[in-house]
């Protein structure tokens, strides 16, 4: 299956990789695109990098294990990330995460049953005037209550 | 402050796309310059501004740009720092997601000064929406020939490709960030050589700020006497102040470099969040050192901060109301350092982890009073003994959370608080 999704993204790669000046720093731009379809990085998603940005395999693995948003298994299919910064704490994060993981029934780190839904305790993902804040999927939670997650989380069901 | 500059077209719905933005006169002032205006005299503009880089470090933009090589055979590269990470700081994000014609001005302008007709903006990879925002201007820009060949129908020509970071503090770093665009680990490189000499795929390289850019088309429309007046003696400008905590008001607010902290605080962020007491602000980010609230009569530039043994750092200035407790920011700072270490440098590895351990245990009441001098030495020997001032930023909430709120710290030790704290906040696992 990886296979295949990775066949129909070569048309997209070799305009990306045209737009550097040199191969390998289409490297991250590549793990996003294949990871935004396939859902994780998988062994054929570094294979297929490694084939297009000309580096070893396992150059394209040490990058995958250094950033944090590539995701080594899979994850939900709504990744959250919940903001666990300093300006987050101060308008008391504490409460509406504890609140989020008794709803999704997960901890840090965990994907829920049913597979929608998975959780990482981020650092500063510098929304702070809007703090406590959280990242659904793309988008941005701002000024986060109990009863706003409630309604986010509903309306991704 | 009178008139909005750089945050003129925030509230402005749709500015971020072209007619909304050039109905409001964005590329006019790149469009003159480019036809009548030379490399040379926008550099000696900047210089005239007094434009200082408004990513952290504050050096002047135009001396830095004057670091290119000479009659150099390579290309220049232009590369945009949009990784903004630092906690406390959303102020590029603004630009970035709502008004980013203005930053590709600047970037145009910019990329003309110093001869490059290749520019690269890395923007954090958890930034989609800003991202997508961006991404679509620029496609616009490309379409009405204002990137691209021969910008404008002139003879200058100048392709910007727009990269996405995938979760890295430390690729804010300019180097790191070099590093990452090269397709790495995000890890500093030794210097020198500055980026100026060898930059990106080797060739010379100026690296800005999101926010120091967008200012260089105001500078070259209003002159650059207007924009030294609107400053400091020695900084030009506005600056996009980031402000959160406990404020009634957080939100981001341009306002003239050199503005008294307390009048960030208490006039355009309303004051304390349910009138309590102030206890202590970090006024740069979390890499600046706190002051007490004995310690905010100061004025916010560089100078100024620098002289009050604190930084203006990113300018993410964050509050803390008279119920803050110490040890828990302190133990949200060890947290946060120790998981962005990049791991290059063995006292910053090393030192951050160990420092974030011993906050922890402190912090959920199984402290000691010896732990704090054992925190203090972690922190004296991270500072000055690395590639990057990645372990500095680190030791300096140590030191000063410590060295300004000992007796609260050691309270906490004796009087065992922290032991009710809930298990699940004890478990906050990173990495
Ligand atoms: C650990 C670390 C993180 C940094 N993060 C950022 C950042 O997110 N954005 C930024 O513009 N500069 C950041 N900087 C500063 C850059 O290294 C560099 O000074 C800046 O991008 C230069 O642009 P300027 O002169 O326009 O400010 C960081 C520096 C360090 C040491």
């Amino acid at each position: 299956m990886n296979r295949a999704i990775l066949n129909q993204l070569d048309v997209e790669a070799e305009k990306v990789v045209a737009k550097y000046d040199q191969k390998k720093a289409a490297t991250l731009t590549l793990l996003h695109m294949a990871q935004d379809k396939v859902g994780y990085v998988t062994p054929e998603i570094e294979a297929w990098v490694s084939k297009w940005t000309e580096v070893p395999v396992v150059h394209v693995h040490e990058v995958v294990t250094f950033y944090s948003m590539y995701h080594k298994k899979p994850a939900g299919k709504t990744h959250i990330r919940f903001c666990t910064g300093t300006s987050c704490a101060l308008g008391g994060y504490e409460k509406i995460l504890s609140h989020l993981k008794k709803k999704l029934n997960i901890q840090n780190g965990e994907v829920t049953k049913d597979g929608k839904f998975s959780l990482e305790e981020a650092e500063c993902l510098c929304a702070c005037e809007c703090a406590p804040m959280m990242q659904v999927g793309d988008k941005y939670h701002m000024d986060l209550t109990e009863k706003k997650v409630d309604q986010i989380l509903d309306a991704h069901k | 402050m009178s008139e909005p500059i750089l945050s003129r077209n925030f509230n402005i719905p749709d500015a971020h796309k072209l007619s909304v933005a050039e109905s409001r006169g964005a590329y006019e002032t790149a469009k003159k310059v480019l036809a009548t205006s030379k490399p040379e005299d926008v550099i000696n503009a900047v210089i005239a501004s007094n434009l200082r880089g408004l990513g952290g470090a504050g050096f002047p933009t135009g001396k830095k740009w004057q670091f290119l090589p000479k009659d150099n055979p390579k290309p220049v590269y232009l590369v945009i720092n949009a990784d903004e990470g630092e906690p406390g700081t959303c102020k590029d994000r603004y630009i970035l997601e709502r008004d980013p014609h203005q930053m590709i001005e600047g970037i145009i302008i910019s990329a003309f000064a110093i001869k490059s007709h290749k520019a690269y903006v890395y923007i954090r990879g958890e930034y989609v929406e800003p991202y997508r925002n961006l991404q679509a201007a620029v496609d616009e820009a490309y379409k009405k020939g204002y990137l691209g060949k021969n910008l404008f129908g002139g003879t200058y020509s100048l392709d910007l490709v727009v990269h996405r970071g995938a979760g890295a503090y430390i690729c804010g770093e300019e180097t790191a960030l070099l590093e990452s665009l090269e397709g790495k680990r995000g890890l500093p490189r030794l210097k020198p050589p500055f980026p100026a000499i060898v930059g990106l795929f080797g060739c010379p390289t100026i690296i800005n700020n999101v926010e120091t850019v967008a200012c260089v088309p105001h500078i070259m429309k209003n002159g650059a006497e207007w924009f030294v007046k609107l400053g400091t003696p020695t900084c030009g400008g506005t600056h996009l102040f980031s402000l959160s905590g406990h404020v009634k008001k957080p939100g981001v607010y341009e306002l003239p470099m050199g503005i008294p902290l307390k009048e960030i605080i208490y006039n355009y962020g309303g004051g304390i969040k349910g009138d309590k007491q102030l206890k202590a602000v970090i006024p740069g980010g979390i890499s600046a050192k706190i002051l007490t609230a004995a310690e905010i009569d100061v004025k916010m530039d560089y100078d100024s901060l620098k002289a009050a043994g604190t930084m203006m750092g990113s300018a993410g200035i964050m509050v803390m109301d008279e119920n803050t407790c110490m040890v828990k920011m302190l133990y949200y700072a060890t947290k946060f350092f120790s998981h962005e270490s990049c791991g290059q440098c063995s006292p910053c590895r090393e030192g951050t982890g160990w420092a974030h351990k011993i906050v922890t245990r402190m912090y959920h009441g199984e402290g000691t009073l010896k732990d704090l001098d054992t925190l203090l030495t972690i922190a004296r020997n991270m500072e000055g003994r690395t590639i990057c001032v990645f372990a500095d930023a680190a030791a300096w909430p140590i030191q000063s959370y410590i060295g300004k709120f000992r007796a609260e710290f050691e309270a906490y030790i004796q009087n065992g608080k922290g032991k009710d704290l809930k298990p699940q906040e004890a478990v906050l696992q990173h990495g």
